[in-house]
């Protein structure tokens, strides 16, 4: 059961992390035709080609319904598959696989799969200030009804730093807690991030020092374990077997996938430290008929550096509890033994909202396509891709294999 | 008296567990199906999706399943309660319950230790939230304190409230109006004196004889903008005095009506109340709902809502 193997990735593009005061205003259906010609062109196809659409729902701009036939008549295709993504940061994860399993099925050829993630620009007489008011309450509800508007923001329950705080104060109570072992993951990935030309902490190498001297903004999580929300976008191509035989690049072959969602508040998780990343990645490594050793690299969504230490635990990397000690061992750059996020992760090179979650599906097509220019892995075949929305809410992994 | 934290808005399916708290008691909803215990409130059992619960009162004794403090209030509302101990309680029927421990310190804080319920009357109305302290602990209600009690008080008798101090700022916004101002006179003359300033010299405002015919009133009324900045005239006692900010602007205003006229000759008269206290990187904005009446006339004939930084 699952995918054969017969859909890949075969473009990308992306958009350089910056910061949202200087980064350039756009219109996301602009932002959608601007990345869909960049990924086109990093596939060598052409726009006719396209025949599916996979689009993020939530905060697209020019539109909160129809999204999907807003942007197929701005770019001036027609689809035989279009569907919107709503998992936060698991959405591109979840893109590329609906797109594969739609190509496999036969519905399409070609799948751009997108999540613009620029500001667009203030209308004549907007107040910038409401997009301020809007984002308050962050992935949090505020409507009637809504349980955690009724039981989670009237005791100051909000956002995600506290809900990913407690999951590691947890962790830190069952398994023990080593704060050194944690900063590695930032100070290694910062590392990785020197090589990048487009990650936001280029030119900014860090020391576990600096990670344990930030500033604490909920216990034990120190403000350079915590991603820094940047402007971006980004568009990957998803294609069949024959269309990727007359791509440019080498083509990443999705051959394995897993999803899972589990709550919205991690409150109510049955255990808080077994994250859903663990069945999704069961899955996908089972679809694949590979296993965690034989992948290249590790490209593990990383909002937080709890993320990467549950992630790599429950997918299989390393037995239950053992994570810190297997990090310490381990270099974790991408000239290590364990070569992790080597774009820097999102922690070093930017989370554009839930485009960031692309930044690890590229970075394994960069890996594989050959095209980590400064520095790309020897051989990488296969790498695992997770992506992760809300607090531990929903996880997503993907294997991806060259061709 | 409002606390402008955000409040949780009982609905239909959850009001038995509000009102418990109220009373003092944590009920919660078990399914008569199945035996087992839902919480947050639903219509349905979340383990069999069987309609048949009952609220059923516990203890409210539980265990720490996880906490962390907040070194950064997660909304700018809670600045007054840092660092808060933000927790999530597992009660002993196996549900968990997201809330804050309070009266413990943060090195006797630990994953596991036993907690009771706190009944914590947030409002003068019995508002109640569920928090949870340490079972060494002494009491399950904590009684509501007017956050402007203990306050010093100036020579006009205003309670002196510091622009740092959110919990009182909050307790502002109360919805009571101050009592009546000064009255004053605007008439003929005023009225003129402004239609000269402002240059809007129109009838309606300056021809008494024509008035008598033409207009609606048949009266000369005064310009909406004449009694609206009169209100620098009116001496509102306004019953507390922020300090300690650097600056105070007069940001604007939110609203502002004419409802009913000001016939030249009028009496008028104002109060005020604080509609809003919110606090943002820009400062502390309050929002002085101000109105101006003709005497004896119950309809208002401006509402402005004034908007002063503090910073």
């Amino acid at each position: 059961m699952g995918l054969a193997g017969n859909a890949a990735i075969v473009g990308a593009a992306q958009y350089k992390p910056e910061k949202y005061q200087t980064a350039p205003q756009m219109f996301h259906l602009e932002q959608v035709a601007d990345l869909a010609h960049q990924a086109l062109q990093d596939a060598g196809l052409h726009k006719d080609d396209l025949d599916g659409l996979v689009i993020n729902g939530p905060q697209f701009h020019e539109a909160s319904v129809f999204v999907p036939a807003m942007a197929a008549e701005y770019l001036g295709i027609e689809v035989n598959f279009a569907e919107v993504v709503d998992l936060g940061g698991c959405t591109a994860v979840a893109q590329i696989w609906r797109a594969a399993a739609a190509i496999e099925m036969g519905l399409c050829q070609a799948v751009l799969c997108v999540i613009p993630a620029r500001m667009a620009p203030l209308a004549p007489n907007e107040d910038p200030a409401w997009m301020a008011q809007a984002m308050r309450y962050g992935g949090h509800s505020t409507a009637y009804g809504a349980p955690e508007a009724e039981f989670d923001l009237p005791y100051g329950h909000m956002g995600q730093n506290t809900g990913y705080a407690m999951i590691a104060q947890r962790y830190a109570a069952q398994y023990g807690y080593d704060k050194s072992a944690m900063a590695k993951i930032a100070v290694d990935q910062r590392f990785n991030a020197q090589y990048h030309k487009d990650a936001i902490f280029r030119g900014k190498e860090l020391s576990i020092e600096d990670v344990l001297g930030s500033k604490l903004v909920a216990d034990p999580l120190h403000v350079l374990e915590i991603v820094m929300p940047v402007a971006g976008g980004a568009a990957v191509i998803v294609a069949s077997k024959e269309v990727a035989a007359r791509a440019k690049k080498r083509p990443a072959f999705v051959t394995g996938f897993g999803e899972r969602l589990s709550f919205k508040s991690p409150s109510y998780a049955n255990d808080m430290t077994v994250t859903p990343v663990a069945e999704a990645a069961k899955r996908a490594f089972g679809m694949a008929g590979l296993s965690p050793k034989d992948m290249h690299a590790a490209q593990i969504y990383d909002c937080y550096t709890i993320t990467v230490l549950l992630s790599l635990e429950d997918a299989g990397f390393v037995p239950k509890g053992e994570g810190q000690r297997f990090i310490k061992e381990h270099n974790l750059t991408w000239k290590g033994d364990f070569p992790l996020n080597t774009h820097g992760g999102q922690l070093s090179f930017g989370q554009a909202a839930s485009a960031g979650g692309f930044s690890q599906v590229i970075e394994a097509f960069d890996q594989i396509s050959n095209s980590a220019q400064g520095r790309q892995l020897k051989g990488c075949d296969n790498v695992f891709v997770s992506g992760t929305g809300g607090v531990m809410s929903e996880q997503g992994a993907l294997i991806l294999q060259g061709g | 008296m409002a606390t402008l934290k955000p409040m949780p808005q009982a609905t239909k399916i959850s009001a038995p567990f509000w009102q418990a708290l109220k009373e003092n008691q944590v009920k919660i909803q078990q399914c008569n199906s199945c035996d087992g215990w839902v919480f947050f409130p639903r219509n349905h059992c979340s383990h069999c999706l069987s309609h048949d619960l009952d609220w059923k009162e516990v203890s409210g004794e539980g265990t720490l399943y996880s906490y962390t403090l907040t070194r950064i209030p997660t909304m700018p509302e809670f600045a007054d309660e840092m660092p808060q101990a933000l927790a999530v309680v597992e009660l002993a029927q196996g549900v968990r319950v997201n809330t804050t421990l309070i009266d413990v310190a943060e090195e006797d804080i630990k994953v596991g230790m036993p907690v009771k319920a706190v009944f914590d009357k947030v409002s003068k109305d019995g508002e109640t939230l569920l928090r949870f302290t340490s079972v060494s602990n002494d009491g399950g209600v904590r009684e509501f304190k007017d956050p402007l009690e203990g306050l010093e008080r100036n020579d006009k008798g205003q309670v002196q409230v510091p622009v740092s101090n959110l919990a009182a700022l909050y307790a502002l916004a109360d919805n009571e109006f101050t009592p009546w101002s000064n009255s004053i006179v605007v008439d003929q003359a005023l009225i003129n004196a402004f239609a000269e300033l402002s240059g809007d010299d129109y009838w309606i405002h300056t021809d008494p004889e024509r008035a008598k015919t033409d207009s609606p009133f048949k009266t000369t009324i005064a310009h909406g903008s004449l009694v609206q900045v009169l209100q620098s005239k009116l001496t509102i006692a306004l019953p507390f005095e922020i300090t300690g900010f650097q600056t105070m602007v007069n940001y604007g205003s939110n609203r502002l009506r004419f409802p009913a006229p000001v016939p030249a000759g009028s009496v008028i008269k104002g109060r005020s109340k604080v509609q809003d206290v919110s606090v943002s990187h820009k400062g502390v904005q309050v929002t002085l709902e101000m109105h101006i009446h003709v005497e004896g006339n119950d309809r208002p004939s401006v509402i402005n809502d004034l908007v002063i930084l503090y910073r």
